[in-house]
């Protein structure tokens, strides 16, 4: 039997344990409320939330973006190890503050917390429509990013039998059918299957790679054949990205709108806090790997084009299947996994835009049965036109993350220093939302990604705090009684 | 022995500023940008440096994250819920 057709058998199979899944979801599920579909009644143990979790960050961009962006780069894409690490280090800052009041106050989507923390003040409603519109646009990013890595990843390693478009609308409509059936049981069920495919693929491979070179070493000497700059010292505005990678992605990520809702989903914060605890670790089991597999690709496919080096897993997928019967098994638990992954990945998107939308956005009853059929008809929608846009893909993947965290990045105000700074107000958030947001996108549009390696949504953010706290300064003047004005003027 | 809550937070605090300074060091400010490096653990010496770092911030953040109390019952004085 062909590796494609190993494949092709392998994916059959995957499906129809997805199926069984989501059925098997559907009848554990309590009731049709919004917070039975998409928090799972709030009621996920540590292995499911750490996995959940896991299979959830480590997506198609890290499959797939990940050994792409190591491949054009080089070893500065180590970064990639430490800006994964940097959102678990992150989250110390929400947490801790955000789990207790959301557990008290039964939250069902972020804009629940900008609900809860704005609800009564003037512009409260305009901060909870911002953050809900800026994270209904991230998460639409995201979940273009998946469908055109599940095209890439289906079409490459079945040898071109599944085409892209055929694999996008394919998967597409899959993730459909089990996230509507089975809500956030199925999705962290499939979730964390699919991250203990992906650990065991990933390593399986990377054993591959090395052994084959001759180990580590031998491998770093090829790629300074190859590419003498891939191993150099980075440069100063390399260097100055690295730092500014590191906080967009440590900021932006804890705000995922699907990671806060796992904040919610667990069933203990002492869950919640061990689950963190083992997630440390993983940039090292993964990110470190997948940054080595594109490193490694260097010597092996010379001058890949920007956009084709996304395909570098798939064509190592393809060499390895082609040295044996027993690699060729080994490489479709891989394709298997790294599908799994992407897969894991926008089915949370998917059912976080869903409730987004219909609560934050719309502005429905979190009490109402309806509004979860609302979300699941919103969900359809949306990824309609992500597969639209996705059958023609004109950016890397890497592309597409940073322009979704520059985004994402802007409603750092509205929780990090609402949790922390008691006397923050709805109109100087609001304010710093739309200035920051301007900045971020404005330059995204006129094809300005970064300022002496910093990021623009970094720049955004920084303008973003500085407005918040004029605001908030020219706000409390305001608000001082006339009395305690005598003598200043 | 068991520590109090105080020292746990404080005990936290420094675990965090300490992950700070590893993810300094792991940027190679250090070193001339564009010069050739030398190989440790297979790797060029700058990316292994930054390696190490990130070993370590995984080792100090779990125990910040053991050392961190969710309590679900903790009152809120965020100023929300007017």
């Amino acid at each position: 039997m062909s590796f494609s057709q190993l494949g092709l058998v392998g994916l059959g199979l995957y499906l129809l344990a997805l199926v069984v899944v989501a059925g098997v979801a559907r009848r554990a599920r309590q009731d049709a409320s919004p917070a039975d579909h998409f928090l799972a009644n709030r009621g996920l143990g540590l292995f499911v939330v750490f996995l959940t979790l896991y299979a959830t960050a480590y997506s198609g961009n890290s499959l797939l973006g990940y050994p792409g962006e190591a491949y054009r780069r080089g070893f500065s894409w180590v970064m990639a190890t430490g800006f994964m690490m940097s959102i678990i280090v992150g989250f110390h800052l929400l947490v801790p503050r955000l789990r207790p009041i959301a557990v008290q106050n039964r939250f069902v989507t972020p804009g629940d917390w900008v609900r809860h923390r704005f609800g009564d003040e003037p512009f409260g409603e305009g901060v909870r429509v911002g953050v809900g519109l800026l994270m209904t646009v991230a998460l639409a990013n995201f979940l273009l990013a998946q469908l055109m890595a599940l095209g890439h990843v289906t079409s490459e390693v079945t040898g071109g039998a599944i085409p892209y478009a055929v694999g996008v609308v394919g998967m597409a409509s899959m993730i459909l059918f089990y996230e509507t059936v089975g809500g956030m049981r199925a999705v962290a069920w499939t979730d964390a299957a699919q991250g203990v495919l992906m650990l065991a693929g990933l390593g399986t491979l990377l054993a591959w790679i090395l052994g084959e070179a001759g180990g580590l070493a031998a491998v770093t000497d090829a790629i300074a054949r190859a590419r003498p700059d891939a191993v150099a010292v980075p440069g100063r505005v390399e260097r100055t990205n690295w730092a500014s990678t590191v906080v967009l992605m440590g900021v932006a990520s804890i705000l995922y709108p699907q990671a806060i809702q796992r904040i919610y989903a667990a069933r203990t914060g002492r869950t919640l806090g061990r689950a963190f605890a083992l997630m440390g670790f993983m940039p090292l089991t993964t990110t470190l790997v997948v940054t080595l597999i594109g490193l490694a690709a260097i010597p092996r496919f010379e001058a890949l084009g920007t956009i084709e080096a996304d395909t570098v897993m798939p064509r190592l997928l393809g060499e390895w299947a082609a040295t044996g019967p027993a690699a060729a098994a080994l490489a479709v638990v891989v394709f298997i996994g790294a599908l799994a992954a992407i897969m894991s990945t926008a089915d949370s998107v998917l059912l976080s835009l869903g409730s987004i939308l219909a609560l934050d956005v719309v502005g429905r009853s979190r009490e109402d049965e309806g509004t979860t059929r609302l979300g699941k008809r919103i969900a359809m929608v949306v990824m309609g036109l992500a597969v639209l846009v996705a059958l023609n893909p004109r950016f890397t993947l890497w592309r597409l993350i940073e322009l979704k965290m520059e985004l994402l990045i802007q409603c750092a105000p509205a929780f990090l220093l609402a949790l922390h700074w008691r006397g923050l107000r709805a109109g100087p958030v609001l304010l710093g939302l739309v200035a920051g947001t301007l900045v971020a996108a404005g330059a995204a549009l006129f094809g300005w990604k970064r300022v002496e390696g910093i990021h623009v949504g970094v720049i955004g953010l920084v303008i973003n705090a500085v407005v918040v706290g004029l605001a908030s300064w020219v706000q409390s003047r305001s608000e001082v009684p006339a009395s305690g004005r005598v003598g200043r003027v | 022995m068991e520590r109090s809550p105080t020292s746990r937070q404080r005990l936290r605090r420094g675990l965090l500023v300490a992950i700070a300074v590893l993810y300094a060091v792991s940027i190679p400010w250090y070193r001339e940008g564009g010069a050739a490096p030398e190989h440790w653990l297979g790797l060029p010496d700058w990316a292994a440096v930054a390696v190490v770092c990130y070993v370590g911030v995984a080792i100090l953040n779990a125990a910040a994250w053991l050392l961190t109390d969710v309590d679900d019952d903790a009152p809120d004085d965020s100023g929300g819920g007017g």
